[in-house]
């Protein structure tokens, strides 16, 4: 399927986005999972006009909005973006791929750390945050995947590569039928479970759950939500800071043809009344962009 | 990449650590997008530092040995050496004001 503008999130920011979007006939998909937004568990009493709400009804309406507006919204995660003669190739984690000639990032910042005893000390000792990076130093042993998305299933798949043995630990499914198939059928090993603690002490030497068992691996990767929106946006040659901000300038685009950000991807500070704000301009921004191609 | 950074190799790494006071040396991999993310950092830093602190980066895809030696599991990780003795390695992509403060607090 084949649209002007592809948004990237499904949360304040990118609700917006399709609204300023679609109000310009711009023909407008959103994709994301509107309960991974920050804005869902929120409850706002800073924005304009209005004297307190909670997250949920502000992206139930957001939601209704854009939809009447003409945007589709799809509850899907995005994990590959690329290049392609007619703009941008989009996949999303159930396998669907779509067209667009522009693209707006606002998937928010992603969230990544497990906060459980060990991993802060084991960092760089067996505990990575990015089986991309580090498979290789993990050939013939067996490890361990903490995830429950997208993120996560595609690691499993990953290292079921190199790994003696792939632990995928979640204690609940998120990820999409399509990419869960693919780590099961790869041999990873579904693990329905809490982890609680990672053991070791120069090195990684096991996952302790919280039903008491114990998994022994020498590498334990944090894998948490849905691929990480930075990671894709370096494959179009967009740069992301240390801390995996995007910098955008006032008409909200990140210096790549036909690619704007807004919200929380693009920094602090992390409030709803500024990923408004930045998403009104990048979806009239990107509407611009497409339909003037 | 910088002209102030030096390509190092396995074959090579011990004579730029014997040669140096403090170095750090970028553990890196074509493939990591994070590792990519810390070269225009290391790039302003290899300049701004420029006569303190040697700065080298290595391929880990290419020069295993090094990467074994130190343990090394996950990149970027920042190798750090004073007058020849190892200190706290950084690992992950940090920010360019971390890492200065950290090479000035070993001057």
């Amino acid at each position: 399927m084949n649209y002007d503008v592809v948004i990237v999130g499904m949360g304040a920011a990118g609700l917006q986005a399709a609204i300023a979007a679609s109000r310009k006939k711009a023909k407008t998909l959103v994709l994301g999972k509107h309960e991974d937004s920050a804005l869902y568990w929120a409850e706002v009493e800073n924005y304009f006009g209005v004297r307190r709400v909670e997250g949920k009804e502000m992206l139930a309406i957001g939601m209704e909005q854009a939809s009447s507006f003409g945007a589709e919204l799809m509850e899907e995660d995005v994990i590959e973006l690329a290049k392609g003669d007619a703009g941008f190739k989009v996949v999303s984690d159930s396998g669907k791929e779509f067209t667009a000639k522009a693209l707006v990032f606002a998937s928010g910042i992603s969230r990544k750390k497990l906060k459980i005893p060990g991993e802060k000390e084991l960092f760089g000792k067996g505990v990575s945050y990015c089986s991309s990076c580090d498979c290789n130093f993990y050939k013939n042993v067996p490890v361990a995947i903490v995830g429950t998305g997208s993120e996560a299933a595609i690691s499993a798949e990953l290292m079921t590569h190199y790994a003696s043995h792939v632990y995928w630990v979640a204690k609940e499914m998120e990820a999409s039928d399509n990419l869960r198939d693919k780590a099961l059928a790869a041999g990873a090993e579904l693990v329905t479970a809490e982890p609680t603690e990672i053991g070791g002490k120069e090195k990684v030497s096991s996952l302790i759950l919280a039903n008491g068992k114990s998994l022994e691996v020498n590498g334990v990767f944090i894998e948490l939500g849905a691929r990480s929106t930075t990671d894709m946006a370096m494959d179009l040659g967009v740069m992301p800071d240390p801390e995996g901000t995007i910098k955008v300038d006032r008409k909200c685009s990140v210096g790549v043809d036909g690619i704007y950000a807004c919200g929380d991807i693009t920094g602090k500070p992390w409030q709803v009344p500024k990923a408004v704000g930045e998403g009104g301009i990048a979806g009239a921004e990107a509407a611009t962009y497409a339909r003037g191609l | 990449m910088s002209g102030n950074i030096t390509t190092l190799t396995d074959n090579d790494f011990d004579n730029f650590i014997e040669n140096n006071p403090l170095i750090l040396v970028d553990c890196w991999a074509q493939w990591c997008k994070p590792c990519l993310m810390l070269a225009p950092i290391l790039d302003e830093l290899s300049e701004e530092l420029s006569g303190k602190v040697a700065i080298g980066k290595l391929n880990v895809d290419e020069n295993p040995g090094i990467s074994h030696r130190f343990n090394i599991s996950a990149i970027p990780t920042m190798l750090v050496f004073k007058n020849g003795v190892m200190q706290e390695p950084l690992v992950g992509v940090r920010p360019k004001d971390d890492i200065k403060k950290y090479l000035m607090s070993k001057l």
